[in-house]
């Protein structure tokens, strides 16, 4: 039986190789706000990029990853206390921002307009970073009542920003990184520095990885002085607060 | 000796096959750590999702019944330009990926689509994404159906006397019951697991438009264990609608009105 298995997995896995090996290049899990800037950084290495939490759930189901970037520190310090992965290091900052479709149907102006009752406000599952990010700054502006406008909790930040910038939304927290991979389709609505959470990326070697020399390679390569610049094109922050 | 040896391979074939669609449904059971999934049924977020699955799911299908039927009809009993293309137009949203009908459902039906709706984010965008992605599989059954109706007999019917309204009620529908309820089974049984769609045009919100589906995917990235629990949940549903829809065609096929259950596809 388990002969019979091996030969069959062997099979669709002879026939699929093409499609995923290549020992130089790492896969890397990264948050879906590094959609633009990582593969600038290494354009070779293969990306999956999804909500953090959705990828640190893939890799405690062993999913193949060889790096795994999130935006915060709490998932990658979790899979490191369980043994998945490495001590995370930080390796950028962002900000959060309110965004509104360019033609604004709801006339939001200000984060306190969010107040008004029928507004369509698309934020992120609290289990998402950029979710729990949401929640701290409405917390911190005393706005936890706008809560009752959420009309999606949606799985990553960029399914934020697409129903934002397709107008469906009328409102949503993203961070400013992502704000601006779409400029003519949405306006942002800057959030007071005091309200701002905290808001640190973390990376880490997957355990399992079978590349760990590409994995530290590629975070060395994020964390250089080239990388670093990619990030802050892209409008990242430098990683230690100045 | 070479018929024995083609007999062991067929049944050697037919056992990996069965057990290929079996494993992962079992392995659901399997990893479920016991007493969890009791304790799931009581959780507000799988109360929740169930009742927004189960009310969009059946509003969907009073939708696809209501329109779907005469659209079945009218393409089983008429021969027409464009009958075939009618046919695959029908079959199309089968074939579709998911995703595909969520963009297509926001270009015909987002705030700024082609007929510009507010209904993005509520269960009406549900219920849409519902009735989209699971109407082909009863309409495709009910055309069969009605195909597989004995002409002479409705023809019987009328000479009879009988106008066209009882006709269809009285000949048409019994006969071609069996077909339509093994159609609507399965729509059913696919609206409740629409996933695709339903996220990219109604988002998820508990208690209004997270589908079970919708919560087991988020589950998914915060406890592993809780999807599993809500997954296991969703198989036992399936597997009553299932089991239901066998036994209710049994007990009618034993009845001398029954026609055949699975007819051509065209």
């Amino acid at each position: 039986m388990r002969v019979a298995l091996a030969f069959i997995v062997a099979l669709v896995v002879a026939a699929t190789a093409a499609a995923t090996t290549d020992a130089t290049q790492p896969t890397v899990y990264a948050a879906a706000s590094l959609t633009d800037a990582f593969p600038k950084i290494a354009p070779h290495a293969r990306f999956s990029f999804a909500g953090s939490n959705a990828l640190a759930a893939q890799i405690r189901q062993g999913a193949p990853a060889d790096v795994f970037a999130s935006a915060n520190t709490a998932l990658p310090t979790a899979l490191h206390n369980d043994g998945f992965c490495s001590k995370p290091v930080i390796f950028t900052r962002n900000t959060l921002v309110l965004i509104v479709p360019k033609s604004n149907p709801a006339g939001i102006h200000t984060v306190y307009d969010l107040r008004r009752s029928g507004i369509k406000l698309v934020i992120a599952d609290k289990g998402v970073p950029v979710g729990s990010y949401t929640l701290q700054v409405l917390k911190n502006m005393n706005l936890s009542g706008v809560l009752k406008n959420v009309v999606s909790r949606e799985t990553d930040v960029r399914e934020v920003l697409a129903k934002i910038a397709l107008g469906e939304g009328d409102a949503g927290f993203v961070y400013s990184t992502d704000a601006r991979t779409v400029p003519n389709k949405v306006r942002v609505l800057k959030i007071p520095a005091w309200a701002q959470p905290k808001v640190q990326y973390g990376i880490c070697v997957v355990s399992r990885s079978s590349n760990k020399p590409a994995a530290q390679a590629f975070i060395k390569r994020v964390l250089s002085p080239a990388g670093q610049k990619i990030m802050l094109r892209y409008g990242f922050l430098p990683r230690v607060k100045k | 000796m070479k018929r024995a040896l083609a007999a062991v391979l067929v049944a050697a074939a037919a056992a990996v096959a069965l057990a290929f669609l079996v494993l992962p449904i079992a392995a659901i059971f399997l990893r479920v750590p016991p007493g969890h999934l009791l304790r799931q049924l009581s959780s507000p977020i799988v109360t929740d999702a169930l009742i927004v699955s189960f009310k969009t799911t059946a509003i969907a299908q009073v939708l696809i019944l209501a329109f779907g039927t005469p659209l079945a009809w009218l393409i089983a009993s008429r021969s027409f330009r464009g009958r075939a293309l009618a046919i695959t137009l029908v079959e199309l949203p089968l074939v579709l990926p998911p995703a595909v009908a969520g963009l297509g459902l926001l270009a015909a039906f987002g705030r700024f689509g082609l007929l510009s709706t507010n209904i993005a984010f509520t269960q009406t965008a549900v219920v849409f994404a519902v009735t989209f992605v699971s109407s082909p599989l009863y309409i495709r059954q009910a055309i069969a159906a009605f195909e597989a109706v004995d002409p002479n007999l409705v023809a019987a019917s009328r000479t009879l006397g009988a106008g066209p309204g009882r006709t269809f009620f009285r000949v048409v529908l019994p006969l071609a019951w069996n077909g339509l309820a093994a159609g609507e089974a399965l729509a059913f049984a696919r609206g409740l697991g629409e996933f695709g769609a339903t996220i990219m045009f109604a988002g998820s919100l508990q208690g209004v438009t997270q589908t079970l589906p919708l919560a087991i995917y988020s589950a998914f990235a915060i406890d592993f264990d809780t999807a599993l629990a809500m997954g296991a949940l969703l198989v036992a549903i399936s597997a009553v609608l299932l089991l239901v829809l066998k036994l209710v065609l049994s007990w009618r096929s034993s009845r001398p009105t029954s026609s055949f259950l699975f007819a051509r596809s065209t």
